[in-house]
């Protein structure tokens, strides 16, 4: 018996056997093992609310609900996100994770995207591209990210990074420069950032 | 708009400021075997006080850059009953960590949970 596969979803079969089936290479956490995070973002292009589980140090599952401002739809993801790569020196580290999921209106309603991070005590870079395929509409979305802390905060304080963002997405047909302040403190981080094109771009997460 | 959200950015960044990575602050407390270790004088002494019946052990861990990503280390550590205490000193890389007196260290288990975690261990000190 033949099974056929889409050629358009063949990708993103490719990328889910990579990601469930890939050994474990490096035991790296997404958060910590037994951990879970809770995050709330806001941006032009839709607000979510993600809930997810570190089942191991580099893998993360959770449950993402999408409030979609482009088609005016509410939907869930389903989503995993790997570490695939950490590298740990004394003075700094660099992560790059991928990141799926799986919208319950079918499996012709994902997203695929990577991101990486370099980062210091005083300087953070990184960058971000996420594709959604949607079955009314495709949408590549890619960010970089630079900053530096403004003073080193000891373990328990409040810890900012100043930082300039520069995003587009194929929707909008726009780029946008912009800035984002990060602050942390314990448990509890928030990201804001604004520009005139895009408006607010929020990111809030607390761990447990 | 966007300026004043930058005026906002740095009135809220540069509220709370401490400054910290003064390695003029460092010690090199003694090992028995004649090594010693680079702790932060007032923390190591801060976090000692009253563990006299304690080990008391300093990890040195590479890639510790980050108090989010740290948090993990504590949460982790914290579930061991036999752990008294822990700090983590971001600035040198190091993680304190106090057992009671009766508790066996288990060195590997030790860097297995922080590799977990994320970070690596480069070295593990334990001071009776």
């Amino acid at each position: 018996m033949l099974y056929t596969i889409p050629p358009m979803g063949i990708l993103k079969y490719v990328l889910f056997l990579f990601v469930f089936l890939s050994a474990d290479c490096f035991a790296r956490p997404v958060s910590y093992p037994g951990g879970y995070t809770f995050m709330f973002k806001s941006n032009s292009l839709r607000d979510t609310a993600y809930l997810h589980y570190s089942s191991t140090s580099r893998n993360a599952v959770g449950v993402e609900a999408v409030s979609d401002k482009v088609s005016n739809d509410d939907y869930v993801y389903l989503r995993y996100t790997r570490l695939l790569f950490r590298k740990n020196h004394q003075k700094s580290q660099g992560n790059l994770y991928l990141n799926t999921g799986i919208s319950n209106d079918g499996f012709d309603n994902y997203f695929y995207g990577i991101e990486g991070d370099w980062e210091t005590r005083r300087i953070f870079t990184g960058f971000g591209y996420k594709r959604t395929e949607t079955d009314r509409i495709d949408i590549d979305e890619k960010y970089f990210l630079a900053g530096v802390a403004p003073y080193i905060g000891d373990y328990g304080d409040l810890h900012t990074w100043l930082m300039v963002k520069f995003k587009e997405n194929s929707y909008a047909k726009t780029s946008s420069l912009y800035p984002v302040v990060k602050l942390f403190k314990g448990n509890t981080l928030m990201e804001f950032g604004y520009s005139d094109s895009s408006n607010w771009d929020i990111h809030l997460m607390y761990r447990f | 708009m966007k300026y004043s959200f930058l005026a906002l950015i740095f009135i809220v960044s540069f509220n709370d400021v401490h400054v910290y990575a003064n390695e003029d602050t460092h010690v090199h407390t003694e090992m028995s075997d004649g090594s010693s270790i680079k702790v932060d004088q007032a923390r190591f002494i801060t976090f000692s006080e009253g563990l006299k019946q304690s080990k008391i052990l300093v990890v040195s861990v590479k890639g510790m850059v980050c108090d989010f990503c740290a948090r993990g280390i504590e949460k982790t550590f914290k579930r061991d009953p036999d752990l008294l205490k822990i700090d983590v000193d971001l600035n040198f890389g190091k993680v304190l960590m106090a057992y009671k007196a009766t508790a066996k260290i288990d060195e590997d288990s030790i860097a297995m949970k922080i590799r977990d975690n994320g970070q690596e261990v480069v070295k593990i000190d334990t001071l009776q």
